[in-house]
């Protein structure tokens, strides 16, 4: 167990390291730009904008919170604690709201659709994968090349295919939204029908094209297991082979977690895009919506929240693998 | 003569390649191992004797296939029996294997103590847990193995440690054949000691009746196995007792092998070291002759278009060569 | 080096995906030869044109006709004007009369038409079908008649006067040649929702996508290979600094980091090739990571350590002692680089945050003014389809050729 401690205390200490760069890029990469990214912002927004004086109670409310005038390090302080406090100021372009309102209001659908797809887009990719490392014949030749191609559709361009297809076609499923936009969100029958129908479509695309690149992992694990010493070894002591094949799908399957973790982030990517497909009221339609109305507080916080969002699975999956994979125990707890 | 527990008469396997080509790696080999007795099986690698090692347990999986031959263990003929009756009644029980690399023999995520169960229940599936776990730890007592090794994952092992647990787990149902391809070599000069010592108990104290030892280090077969073979190109070349094999070998091959090889004695010192130029021919299309005779200094044309006959001479001695003993001593007089 | 390469093509995977790679840059090669000119224009006035052949309809007119009679002609022009409505209330009659339509195809204009001859007579009144019912499909069944007969168009021509004057006839057996039509055009992807022509765009944009992803590829792979290379290579602590560095951007995703750097530049800025550049340097860490990798098991192996005593300098050991060992690997890391970088080129443009929309087309945009304009809804499939079709293509094709090599080269998968 002390080695279990000391490897969690490495982690931990990473998961912390990382997330202060994550927050120091978040805050420095658009102050980068030649302009005060606010200032120069406002200021094309309130051109065209009927409300100037709007925007401009707005700018000068995030001036005073976030303090742009001061120094860089001053505003790296103030924008620490505001954020703390859940405080990414008003949004530009759905003003009154503030940040923080927008995405409380948008994470939880994004965790509800996203978390469950990608795990069960895991599962099924293993269970494929596995099953195609087992058969090898006829696979390789016809089915292999299939799932490439299919694991090779973008994940918008499937989540536009699905759309098309049962949305636009078949009508089985609503095109858009997280609920039939005639309702209030509020907890009753009907309403919770119309969340589930609309979960459908974006829910099987991300699952689909989780399901590609975990295959084509999974196959090559098994392959590289199928051939490992010990499954010869069992065989020779006479064990029978739906154990021995037992023993590598675990084996291949443990170190997929890690590849959950590592290709967490690109994943996540991806299904941010495929909510825009379908305009479901997650974190990627926010993005989506303050990229194309310039609102710069709402772009940072989101980009901030996927940041930390990504990392905290990331720091769960690793803590998880070290406990269930001995190999892992082996090498770093001692 | 004590009762043969391990015959095989002329086994022929082959490895398939995935270009379709078949590479004849084990082509006629005969040989027989009595209870209580050791053999050794040396040569360079490729020679064959790892796929001679695998051919014997009589369970085959792509790419090696099975040719002709028969493979004896305790009166029972195991070659043409079905797969699946190999491995519950024969695997095992009758015959046992230590793999080359057993650093990874082990599944590095399940404990010991769960692989043994394993082992145990593919022959008895009625064994209760209790019963292979005292079954387990009594052995591994009895080889001086500690205790705690059982309930930990091969990982967490050291390699000697590792290859004596292998050993043991190998052991475990009292199998009458054990062949072990290379046990040692990976190991450190202590724990090949080790190993070796085990091995010698696992004889000594009947848990196995007969065994079967691989490797490319002459030096250590003379100390541990009773008789040695020498192996080329798919077939045996010479065999003799382990004296006779290091002191007087008769087949220009196994005298070039025991030239090649330091044997830290008194008197070696002065010797001079040769290798054998060359290398060993394509077992896709082997030569007609003798298989040797492309790297052999003694060749005559004959010699690369005759089929060469196993000889038997002294007491059950036997070489592969178309030359006479007497001559063949003669020139190695000569060349000294 | 030959026999590796021979090894390679004997790969049916690689040269699976060669083969469509290279299909997909001669037609990059090619298809602006036959079809030069700006892919930007708009040469549509309304959105999303239908694939198919474009005749002028002016110079049509003017053009010599020859008289045909074909007896299908009335049905098929019939067919071509049947609404979706006027079949639905061809069925609901049927059924008024009780007609067998068990088996009736609506996609069978024929067989409608026959059907709709055979059962209509508007002396009949099915029971409980309103007046106003009644006049309605005795309106539909003149307007299938009409339809049916062909009346003549007359084109008129201002007179001197002012008044109309008839000039020519058109008649329903007229044909005319369409080689004899001045102008005549073939969209077969039909018109973007600016009235560009959609199959000029793509190959112009698929061209920019896999520069961008080149682009980025080299980029990712110059940085991880040289990060990689010194990590791996020189150890210590630039190593232990360089795998920090690491480390922490394969936990942040890649993809944050390109939308805010992205977003930093800003549209004016963002040309395609910043946005490959910028790419690159957000996916450089895993190249990083496996390359340096591979070095350390080749350090300590002896030809390195024969050149290392023999005093040769850091920069030869590397190019002669380690590259040429890791050269399979990195070409496949490379591969699998440029195709994630046209990936997100396009997931970048999707959010909006591609190069700039004025100077070249690239897939994402392409993708990003279809979904835009709503093209997934209203049916316009050749706007974004075909985008998505040649994404899919260009990837799986390198991912194919990565497959391949990694066989060739990593012979456990071999079989």
């Amino acid at each position: 167990m002390k080695g279990y401690r000391k490897y969690f205390g490495k982690k931990l200490l990473w998961f912390v390291i990382t997330f202060i760069v994550a927050v120091i890029l978040n805050f420095v990469l658009p102050r980068l730009m030649p302009a005060d990214p606010v200032a120069s912002i406002t200021g094309r927004l309130a051109g065209g904008n009927s409300d100037a004086s709007a925007v401009a109670e707005i700018y000068e409310r995030y001036q005073k919170e976030f303090g742009t005038d001061k120094p860089m390090i001053e505003q790296f302080i103030l924008f620490c604690k505001n954020a703390i406090h859940g405080n990414f100021g008003l949004s530009f372009s759905q003003y009154p709201r503030s940040v923080s309102n927008i995405i409380a209001s948008a994470i939880g659908w994004t965790i509800a659709l996203q978390f469950p797809a990608i795990i069960v887009g895991w599962l099924l990719g293993n269970i494929l994968g596995a099953l195609a490392a087992y058969i090898r014949k006829g696979y390789d030749k016809v089915l292999l090349p299939i799932a490439l191609f299919l694991g090779n559709v973008p994940a918008f361009g499937m989540a536009v295919i699905m759309l098309v297809v049962f949305g636009v076609y078949l009508k089985i499923a609503p095109l858009s939204g997280g609920y039939a936009f005639d309702m209030i969100p509020h907890l009753s029958w009907d309403f919770i029908k119309s969340v589930i129908s609309h979960y459908q479509l974006p829910f099987w695309s991300i699952v689909i094209i989780s399901i590609g690149g975990q295959a084509v992992g999974m196959r090559s694990m098994s392959i590289y297991e199928l051939n490992a010493d010990y499954v010869k070894y069992s065989r020779f002591l006479g064990i029978k082979d739906r154990k021995i094949v037992g023993y590598v799908f675990r084996n291949a399957m443990l170190p997929q977690v890690t590849g959950l973790a590592m290709s967490i982030g690109t994943m996540i990517g991806g299904a941010l895009v495929a909510e825009i497909i379908f305009s479901y009221p997650g974190l990627g339609s926010t993005m989506y919506s303050a990229v194309t109305a310039a609102d710069y507080p709402l772009i940072s916080a989101t980009t901030l929240i996927i940041t930390v969002m990504v990392l905290v699975v990331t720091f769960l999956l690793d803590i998880i693998y070290g406990f269930i994979d001995p190999r892992v125990k082996a090498a770093q707890f001692e | 003569m004590g009762k043969v527990m391990l015959e095989v008469k002329n086994l022929k396997t082959k490895y398939i390649t995935r270009f379709h080509e078949d590479v004849y790696a084990v082509d006629g080999v005969s040989f027989a191992i009595e209870e209580g007795k050791s053999l050794g099986i040396a040569g360079e690698s490729g020679c064959g004797k790892s796929t001679l090692a695998l051919s014997m347990m009589g369970y085959y999986f792509p790419p090696l296939h099975y040719m002709s031959g028969d493979i004896i263990i305790d009166g029972q003929n195991i070659s043409g029996m079905d797969p699946d009756a190999v491995r519950k009644s024969i695997l095992g029980t009758e015959i046992a294997y230590i793999p080359q690399a057993a650093m990874n023999a082990l599944n590095p995520t399940q404990r010991i103590i769960r692989f043994i169960e394993d082992v145990v229940r593919a022959h008895d599936p009625k064994k209760s847990k209790a019963e292979i776990r005292e079954m387990a730890e009594a052995r591994f007592a009895e080889l001086g193995l500690p205790a705690d090794a059982l309930m930990k994952h091969a990982v967490e092992l050291s390699g000697g440690m590792k290859q004596r647990t292998v050993i043991a787990v190998s052991t475990i149902l009292n199998p009458k054949v054990l062949i072990a391809d290379e046990p040692s070599s990976a190991l450190d000069v202590t724990s090949q000691k080790m190993v070796i010592k085990m091995m010698r108990e696992l004889m000594e104290k009947g848990y196995i009746k007969s065994m079967l030892f691989i490797t490319h280090e002459l030096p250590l077969l003379y100390n541990v196995t009773d008789d040695i073979m020498v192996m080329y190109a798919g077939q045996i070349v010479e065999k003799g007792t382990a004296q006779q094999m290091v002191f007087d070998p008769v087949h220009p091959y196994s005298h070039g092998l025991m030239k090649s090889i330091l044997v830290p004695e008194e008197g070696t010192r002065g010797h001079k070291l040769t290798a054998i130029p060359g290398a060993p021919p394509n077992l896709k299309r082997p030569p007609d002759g003798c298989r040797f005779a492309a790297r052999c200094k003694y060749a005559t044309a004959d010699c690369r278009y005759t089929a060469i006959p196993e000889k038997t001479f002294d007491e059950g001695r036997m070489y592969r060569c178309l030359m006479g003993v007497d001559k063949l001593k003669e020139v190695y007089g000569e060349d000294e | 080096m030959k026999n590796t390469l021979r090894q390679v093509f004997h790969s049916s995977k690689f040269v699976g995906g060669f083969v469509i790679f290279v299909a997909i840059l001669l037609t990059l090669i090619i298809y602006p030869l036959i079809n030069p000119g700006n892919p930007l224009q708009q040469i549509g006035v309304g959105t999303f044109a239908k694939p198919g052949t474009y005749v002028s309809l002016y110079d049509a007119t003017k053009a010599p006709t020859e008289t045909l009679r074909l007896p299908d002609a009335g049905d098929k022009r019939l067919a071509s004007s049947l609404t979706e409505e006027d079949k639905v209330a061809m069925v609901e009659w049927f059924t008024a009369v009780e007609a067998d339509i068990s088996d009736l195809d609506t996609n069978d204009t024929d067989k409608m038409l026959e059907m709709w001859e055979q059962y209509y007579d508007p002396s009949v009144k099915p029971k409980g079908m309103i007046r106003a019912k009644i006049n309605y499909f005795k309106r539909l069944d003149a307007a299938l008649q009409e339809l049916k007969s062909g009346d003549t168009i007359i084109i008129a021509e201002e007179g001197e006067d002012g008044a109309l004057v008839e000039s020519k006839k058109i008649l329903d057996t007229d044909y005319v040649n369409t080689k004899s039509v001045a102008n005549v055009k073939s969209l077969p992807l039909g018109t973007d929702n600016f009235g560009r022509d959609v199959l000029k765009e793509l190959v112009s944009a698929t061209g920019t996508s896999i520069r961008i992803g080149l682009i980025a590829g080299i980029v990712a792979t110059l940085i991880g290979l040289t990060l990689g290379l010194l990590a791996g290579y020189v150890g210590g602590f630039l190593d232990d600094f360089i795998m920090f560095i690491t480390n922490i951007f394969t936990v942040i995703p890649g993809f944050v980091l390109l939308i805010l750097i992205s977003y930093s530049i800003g549209q004016e800025q963002r040309g395609a090739a910043v946005v490959a550049v910028v790419i690159g340097f957000t996916s450089w860490t895993w190249t990083c990571r496996s390359v340096r990798s591979q070095v350390i098991s080749l350090r300590n192996r002896d030809h390195v350590n024969l050149s290392k005593l023999s005093g040769h300098s850091l920069l030869r050991i590397v190019l002669t002692d380690i590259l040429p060992y890791i050269a399979s690997y990195v070409v496949m890391a490379f591969i699998l680089q440029v195709s994630s970088g046209i990936l997100s080129e396009a997931q970048l443009s999707l959010l909006g945050l591609g190069p700039k929309t004025t100077e070249v087309p690239t897939l994402g945009l392409m993708m990003n003014w279809a979904m835009l304009y709503s093209a997934h809804t209203n049916g316009s499939w050749w706007a974004y389809f075909p985008v998505i079709l040649t994404i899919t293509l260009i990837s799986f094709s390198l991912n194919l050729m990565n497959t391949g090599l990694d066989q060739v080269f990593n012979p456990t998968l071999r079989d």
